[in-house]
């Protein structure tokens, strides 16, 4: 399956993203979730972002938090919500909100 | 285009996965998708009518109204809306209310769906 | 269209909020769904439980006695009286100490059905195998 996944929080508080698998697997940031995009810990990135290479972050979500498009990992795609519409019906067949 | 189906069950102040939800209904019906939206649990209090837009909280009435205009298909979880105390009369003008089965009808002729889940 | 497969994940525990429980009233509405549908058409859940999900399901709850609301076993029940297909993950009862025995089943009420402990490479099954996946 084609699985995309909102990330919402930065404390992920289930595994889930570390148990699923997907022929194509992508990771949508938003909410806090942003902070996976912005935010190191200890001088360390977010180890989701080592799950996949579709990695997407929502630019309204890093933008309220007072962070710039520099801030985010350059792993990461800086999305809009008509993008993220757009990945939802070409790119994903199937969405989870984590 | 395609249907997508939206389930959003987080309170609309509070909890601001309810606003992304609302954005991003609106950016596929601008799109021209067709959108429709079940409210459950918390996310039920936002279809109550006269809310005062504050500034320092974020508001429903006027972004379901402008999604309502714009064909998007709102239905509340009547069971859910009334626990909270909230009846038919009350509610936003347009927003159905129906029960559960009314989203997973939704789901069976959507193209895509996205539950999101409340606190 | 013909049958739409929906595989519901719960991965919150019960109570504390209303997510989980409204994942099992949601399953349990396939049931009417089809007064909504064309002839013909129909929408089958599965119902699936893995992570903190599986933590409040044990059998011997008492909500209604406590708090005045109808019970996450209670509802449980129900799943398997309307012939939902239910899967726990094995991996996660395991991981919270949780014997199979206590999950609850309907067989004194004349369910046909049982609750599936499964390995969590099934429920990946079932998502793949689904037209779409719903986390609660």
């Amino acid at each position: 399956m084609k699985l995309g996944v909102f990330v919402s929080d930065f404390n992920l508080t289930v595994d889930t993203l570390d148990r699923l698998t997907a022929e194509k697997l992508g990771i949508i940031l938003v909410q806090n979730g942003v902070y996976h995009a912005t935010t190191k810990v200890n001088g360390k990135a977010s180890s989701l972002l080592d799950k996949t290479q579709n990695l997407y972050v929502l630019s309204d979500d890093v933008q309220i938090r007072g962070l710039k498009a520099e801030d985010v990992d350059k792993r990461v795609k800086v999305v809009n919500y008509s993008d993220i519409v757009d990945l939802m019906f070409n790119d994903y067949d199937k969405t989870a909100w984590l | 285009m395609g249907k997508l189906a939206i389930a959003c069950y987080p309170g609309l102040v509070g909890n601001m996965s309810f606003d992304f939800a609302m954005k991003l209904a609106d950016a596929a019906a601008d799109k021209g998708h067709q959108v429709s939206i079940w409210f459950s649990g918390n996310a039920t209090g936002s279809v109550k009518a006269h809310q005062k837009h504050l500034k320092d909280y974020s508001t429903g009435e006027k972004h379901l109204q402008a999604l309502l205009a714009k064909g998007v298909e709102i239905c509340t979880c009547e069971a859910c809306t009334v626990a909270r105390g909230i009846q038919k009369p009350e509610g936003i003008e347009g927003i159905q209310w129906n029960a559960m089965h009314w989203y997973l009808a939704k789901v069976h002729a959507a193209d895509r769906a996205l539950l999101i889940g409340g606190e | 269209m013909g049958d739409v497969k929906v595989a519901m994940i719960v991965q919150k525990p019960q109570y504390k909020g209303e997510t989980s429980r409204l994942a099992i009233t949601h399953a349990i509405s396939y049931q009417t769904v089809e007064i909504l549908l064309e002839d013909g058409d129909t929408v089958t859940p599965k119902l699936c439980f893995i992570g903190e999900g599986v933590l409040g399901l044990q059998k011997g709850q008492n909500a209604m006695e406590l708090y005045g609301i109808t019970s996450t076993e209670s509802h449980m029940k129900n799943t398997l009286l309307v012939d939902l297909d239910v899967l726990v993950c094995k991996e996660d009862l395991d991981k919270y100490g949780i014997p199979e025995d206590a999950m609850p089943n309907a067989d004194e009420m004349g369910a046909d059905k049982t609750i599936q402990v499964v390995p969590f490479a099934e429920i990946q099954k079932a998502m793949e195998e689904s037209n779409h996946v719903m986390f609660f």
